[in-house]
């Protein structure tokens, strides 16, 4: 048994090599990797809005090093013209007036409290800092806990019915129905070299982005989380391909599983919006033991004994559908 | 080998497919199965090399019951060449063959390069990945993934399919080979020539029936008028009579010059086919 499943994990491995599959879980990597840490962390550090200020009299004095000076109102119509989010402030006539496109209302609110905020120190109480991670520490986090759950919702789920919408195309499936060998081992194999193949792409993609210390502390957790999100993404991957007939109807359902499953829970993880039926969606589980995997927060049992009965359950159907898909050839 | 008593399956509640089949094939015996498209055999195949569970009836295979046999024994006693070359097309024929020979024991196992020069394989496309070979070439391959466990039974789905005659004469020499090794071979195809030329016995199968079972040489006779066609020369003149056989015991009886042919007129095993069954094979 052993010897056989040797034998197909490295077929299967060569599958792999041959589709350039590595090669581009590694540019992923270093395209996710490049973004991060010369895109994203920068733009998150850079003030949410450009502040222009027309003071011809010099009567703000107190103004923050943020705030950027034009010399007239031409001037900063111009600019605003060219920068449709930046927020005008116009001190010519003693009394302040913001100046700025008009946008949603409780942000345009929040673009005008900004501004204003910068033309005078800062004179609030400290509010209470929860948690030990800097704001950067943050966004490192969340951006790749998000990265890595699309590479492994969408790439690695993409990935193994790639293979085996090739291996039916082929007609090799029917061969190793008349081979000695359990019909599993041919599912499992598949299932270890993307385990695998997520475990090593999880762990350099946290190390790079997330830093070295951080990372490894946080690495146990997050590669279980991976190994979770991988099994079960690799189930419905091979389901989806042992039960639809080509690639173009694979697709479709892609479709709809990136539309309807992943958006809602994306929205509901990362943003304000909140929906009343999130808590009943599966994916919202796997993607929040991710992020909770990320910022070190305890995960249920429950969620475990769940994850672990879907992957189960998940296999007796897969190997239901390959047995189907067996009798089917040939 | 085979002993197949009243073998019944259905795909669904009104898809019965097989209607009871009894059928043995000898140790050592090349049988063929033939019938036309959607007739069962393909099903019939699939329950013998345990692809397909469910049936109805006996299955024995080297004397055990196909449902209690356990899996990996059987198929490593077995060969399957399927009906279409299903090969991994990116890797070469040595690699497929290697990647396939390695499920089975080592001591088992066939010289994947005799293999390969037997069965003409061309050296330069040994290295080569399958994507590039033509249908010939695939077949060949296919045949070798076949005989490289040295299996006991072989179950060979269109074995000329997709071979220029040169080929299919190879490929004939090949199975008469392997049967004189002590290989039991169970043949399904459309090919008359292969079935009339290689098999011991044929079974016909129509709508899921057995309709007929025996030698070529004795379905052929069975049902023969026993009449000869003479075409000879008669005064300069070129002529064709037909005559009953046993009229020739006396000799030819009419005037001739010259006898340029004796033809007795059998049937072929297509006439037979369609008069047992109704219905062409394709």
């Amino acid at each position: 048994m052993g010897k056989g499943f040797c034998v197909l994990f490295k077929k299967d491995c060569r599958m792999l090599v041959s589709g350039k599959f590595f090669l581009m879980a590694v540019g992923f990597l270093a395209l996710y990797t490049v973004y991060v840490n010369l895109g994203y962390i920068r733009f998150m550090q850079m003030p949410p809005y450009n502040v222009y200020l027309y003071d011809p009299a010099g009567t703000q004095t107190e103004k923050s090093s943020l705030v950027q000076v034009v010399p007239s109102m031409e001037a900063m119509d111009a600019a605003l013209f060219s920068d449709a989010n930046g927020v005008g402030l116009d001190a010519s006539a003693g009394d302040v007036r913001v100046v700025l496109y008009k946008g949603a209302e409780h942000v345009d609110c929040h673009r005008a409290d900004y501004a204003l905020s910068l033309l005078r120190p800062f004179t609030g109480s400290a509010p209470e800092i929860i948690g030990t991670n800097t704001p950067e520490q943050k966004a490192r986090k969340e951006i790749t806990c998000e990265l890595l759950f699309f590479e492994l919702a969408a790439v690695g789920f993409l990935g193994i019915a790639a293979v085996l919408f090739k291996e039916k195309g082929m007609g090799v499936i029917c061969v190793h129905a008349i081979l000695p060998l359990r019909k599993e081992l041919f599912l499992l194999s598949k299932l270890a070299v993307f385990l695998l193949s997520d475990l090593a792409f999880a762990v350099p993609l946290t190390l790079l982005n997330v830093g070295v210390t951080d990372g490894a502390a946080i690495l146990p957790a997050v590669l279980l989380q991976t190994t979770i999100l991988s099994l079960i993404m690799a189930l419905v991957g091979l389901l989806c391909a042992l039960l639809l007939k080509d690639f173009r109807q694979f697709t479709l359902v892609y479709l709809m599983i990136a539309i309807f499953a992943a958006t809602p829970v994306f929205l509901s993880a990362n943003t304000s919006i909140k929906f009343d039926w999130i808590g009943y969606h599966p994916f919202y589980h796997v993607y929040m033991g991710l992020k909770n995997a990320y910022f070190g927060t305890d995960i249920s049992p429950a969620y475990y004994a769940g994850a672990v009965g879907i992957i189960v359950l998940l296999f007796l159907m897969v190997r239901l559908a390959f047995q189907r898909e067996i009798g089917k050839e040939g | 080998m085979i002993e197949v008593k009243n073998l019944t399956f259905s795909y669904g509640k009104d898809k019965q497919a097989l209607h009871g089949l009894d059928f043995t094939v000898e140790d050592g015996e090349i049988f063929g199965f033939l019938g036309p498209n959607g007739s069962g055999k393909s099903t019939t195949q699939k329950i013998l090399t345990g692809i397909l569970r469910g049936h109805g009836g006996k299955v024995s295979l080297f004397g055990q019951d196909i449902s209690a046999a356990h899996g990996q024994e059987l198929f490593q006693k077995i060969g399957v060449l399927f009906e279409f070359p299903y090969l991994y097309a990116n890797l070469s024929a040595v690699d497929n063959l290697n990647y396939f020979a390695s499920f089975y024991p080592r001591e088992q196992r066939r010289n994947v390069g005799e293999l390969l020069d037997a069965l003409e394989f061309k050296p330069d496309f040994l290295k080569k990945p399958v994507s590039s070979y033509s249908k010939g070439m695939r077949q060949r391959v296919s045949m070798a993934r076949a005989l490289v466990s040295n299996p006991r039974l072989l179950f060979l789905d269109e074995p000329t399919s997709g071979l220029d005659p040169s080929g299919a004469v190879l490929f004939r020499t090949i199975i008469e080979q392997e049967r004189k090794k002590g290989t039991t071979v169970f043949v399904t195809t459309h090919n008359m020539v292969d079935a009339d030329l290689l098999c011991d016995r044929v079974a016909f199968i129509s709508n899921g029936n057995l309709v007929a079972l025996d030698t070529p040489k004795r379905l052929k006779e069975k049902n023969s008028n026993h009449r000869v066609v003479i075409d000879y020369l008669y005064q300069g003149q070129r002529e064709t009579k037909t005559i009953e056989a046993p009229e020739l015991e006396a000799g030819i009886p009419f005037a001739h010059d010259e006898i340029i042919s004796i033809h007795s007129k059998e049937p072929t095993l297509e006439d037979m086919f369609i008069q047992y069954t109704g219905r062409g094979l394709s």
